[in-house]
């Protein structure tokens, strides 16, 4: 185990830079997940940390050693690919000792520690199975398996959910979860969903367009998203944006419609901002604003309402079994205590 | 019966209509092969279906080396093996490298060295025979079974590459990446990796070489001309040059010669059909 420190790194491909200047420290045993749109730059890296793309500035150290410039086999990193990458012509023990091979481990030690991975993964019985004659889930098993054999400094997973179903997917999800807390080797994860980000981190980082947007707990980002991105990004479904302005008794919309804020910020008012409210945090209240329901989605155990007052779209997620019918109308309000301020311009955030 | 059914009827009777006459066209020739081989001399020109007394009399002479045309039968056609498994290995390991070298590491220059492969395929090989005739002659090479070995992997490689390297850009990249964060080294990954997945078509480009120099004939005339050095092929050209050829002997020699290649064909079958990458990576 060790700590990861990536330090103002850049990466160009050609004159093209995709990641402009990344830092992230990352403490010994942490799981941290890389989270961000398709191609904001989470695989380039992974794979710098991994060896696998040359680091075109900043640095990246593992433990106490800068790996710069040092080959993915000194690293002491395993990594787990999205399309498992199983070497096709091997059993899946044969999978797993590959590496303890290629370093030329003596063979009792192979088959102790294949054993021991087998086990943690539930492969025992399929040790003499070719890939091509396991499930997907299986498959995706086998290469954390390989992984979990290096017995590795530091994990390094892009994307490996992501070919599952989502049953499955959430399945693998708990028990990668519940396979870093037992091992406690420091992790670095890649997904583009935040549903994964949330549930499995220590740490999530965000980022956009080869930059990192914000880095906190799930939670933390969750409650106080830095701007407008993460806001939107974090959270699901998806936080209600609104332009308007800040007045000293609440908040106009463009649309001309009044919600409230707890504190109006200092020297704001009259000032262009953006009013972030989570559909989870819309309650039902007799006193609050008239709107119009669009669509009614309900799941069971909450109910998603998309709902318009002019040109105003919100989504409203209610814990409370409630049907209106499209077209009705219903009164809502945000609970003022969690309602977001961004400047309009900077697009950050404006109340702590 | 449904529309489909009817179609699809209609289908197979079509692939019947051409499968057939093809198949007639193609056996034919090695009917009649074997027909000769089987006649006395006295009725191999009868033109019977089936010789009224079929024999093994002339495999006997072919194989005991009994006639003036097949005194070097065994030695003709060991240089025959020689030069064509010769050629299928060592036409194997340049392409194999080259492949790997440009599809898998990527190595500067590679596109440039698969146009000029392909480039070759505008000039037919018998346009090269003369100036290849003349290079080994500056070797010092001609009468030696190197000229015509260095001759046919001349004319091999470069469709062997262009197979191989098409063969190789199927592989997924991520298993080499795997293969490299497990610590492989490009040797290891060469060997461990590489080679046994493209152990399908390795079988199909080798045994593409090798029959071709097993079959070739002009190259093999050019290049050797010593009774102990030629290939058969050649040797049964000689066959010709008499006023009474031994037709039965040259026909049946022609078929002795047909066999390995339709042995091989039959042992290497199931390698022609890849898919041994299925499983690999989720597609
Ligand atoms: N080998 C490469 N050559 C050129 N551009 C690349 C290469 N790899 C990735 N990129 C570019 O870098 C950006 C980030 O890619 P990537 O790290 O794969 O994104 P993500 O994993 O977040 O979806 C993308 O715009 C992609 O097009
Ligand atoms: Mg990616």
């Amino acid at each position: 185990m060790a700590e990861v420190e990536i330090r103002e790194v850049r990466k160009s491909f050609g004159r093209l830079e995709v990641l402009h200047g990344v830092s992230i420290g990352i403490q010994d045993g942490e799981f941290v997940i890389l989270v961000g749109p398709s191609g904001c730059g989470k695989s380039t890296l992974l794979r710098m940390v991994a060896g696998l793309e040359d680091i075109t500035r900043g640095e990246i150290r593992i433990g106490t050693r800068v790996v710069n410039d040092m080959p993915p086999k000194e690293r002491d990193i395993a990594m787990v690919f999205q399309n498992y990458a199983l070497y096709p012509h091997m059993t899946v023990a044969e999978n797993m000792a590959f590496s303890m091979r290629l370093r030329r481990a003596r063979q009792a030690e192979i088959d102790t520690r294949v054993k021991r991975a087998a086990e943690i993964l539930g492969l025992s019985a399929l040790l003499d199975r070719h890939p091509r004659e396991l499930s997907g889930g299986q498959r995706q098993r086998v290469a954390m398996g390989r992984a979990i054999v290096r017995d590795p400094q530091v994990f390094l997973f892009d994307e490996p959910l992501s070919n599952l179903d989502a049953k499955l997917r959430v399945a693998m999800r708990a028990e990668i979860k519940e396979l870093h807390q037992r091992l406690g080797t420091t992790t670095i994860y890649v997904t583009h969903d935040q549903v994964e980000a949330m549930t499995m981190a220590d740490r999530i980082v965000v980022m956009r367009d080869g930059v990192v947007e914000q880095m906190g707990a799930p939670l933390e980002l969750y409650d106080q998203p830095d701007n407008i991105f993460v806001a939107g990004f974090i959270g699901s479904p998806a936080m209600n944006l609104l332009a308007g302005q800040v007045e000293a008794d609440g908040f106009r919309t463009e649309g001309g419609l009044k919600l409230p804020i707890e504190r109006v910020p200092a020297g704001w008012i009259g000032r262009r901002a953006l009013y972030g409210v989570r559909p989870e945090h819309i309650e039902l209240r007799d006193d609050g604003v008239p709107v119009e329901v669009l669509v009614v989605e309900p799941t069971g155990s909450e109910t998603l309402i998309m709902v318009r007052n002019g040109a105003a779209q919100l989504g409203c997620l209610f814990r409370s079994r409630i049907l209106p019918q499209p077209g009705e109308t219903i009164r809502i309000a945000p609970n003022p205590a969690l309602v977001h301020l961004f400047d309009a311009e900077t697009e950050r955030r404006l109340v702590h | 019966m449904t529309r489909r059914r009817l179609q699809a009827v209609a289908n197979e009777a079509k692939l019947l209509l051409i499968g057939i006459p093809v198949l007639l066209w193609t056996l034919l020739p090695i009917y009649h092969l074997f027909l000769f081989a089987i006649s006395p001399k006295q009725s191999a020109f009868s033109g019977n279906l089936w010789p009224e007394e079929p024999t093994l009399r002339n495999f006997e002479i072919v194989l005991s080396q009994q006639h003036y045309f097949l005194t070097h039968f065994w030695q003709q056609l060991g240089n025959s093996i020689l030069i064509a498994v010769a050629t299928g290995v060592i036409t194997l390991f340049i392409a194999t490298t080259a492949a790997f070298a440009i599809s898998r590491l990527r190595a500067r220059g590679g596109r440039l060295v698969m146009n000029l492969a392909l480039f070759t395929y505008f000039i037919p090989a018998a346009f090269l025979a003369v100036p290849m005739y003349r290079t080994m002659g500056l070797y010092g090479l001609l009468n030696s079974r190197w000229a015509l070995i260095l001759a046919m992997v001349t004319v091999a490689s470069p469709y062997a590459i262009w197979v191989l390297k098409q063969a190789s850009d199927k592989l997924p990249y991520e298993l080499d990446e795997a293969a490299i964060v497990d610590g492989a080294s490009p040797m290891q990954l060469f060997r461990l990796v590489y080679l046994p997945l493209m152990m399908p078509s390795l079988v199909a480009v080798g045994t593409y070489a090798l029959l071709l120099a097993w079959n070739e004939y002009l190259y093999a005339f050019l290049l050797l001309s010593r009774d102990t050095d030629i290939t058969l092929p050649v040797a049964l050209g000689n066959f010709l040059a008499a006023d009474d050829s031994p037709w039965e002997l040259l026909m049946t020699t022609g078929f002795i010669y047909a066999l390995p290649p339709a042995a091989i064909y039959y042992a290497f079958r199931r390698y022609m059909v890849a898919g041994l990458t299925a499983g690999a990576v989720k597609s």
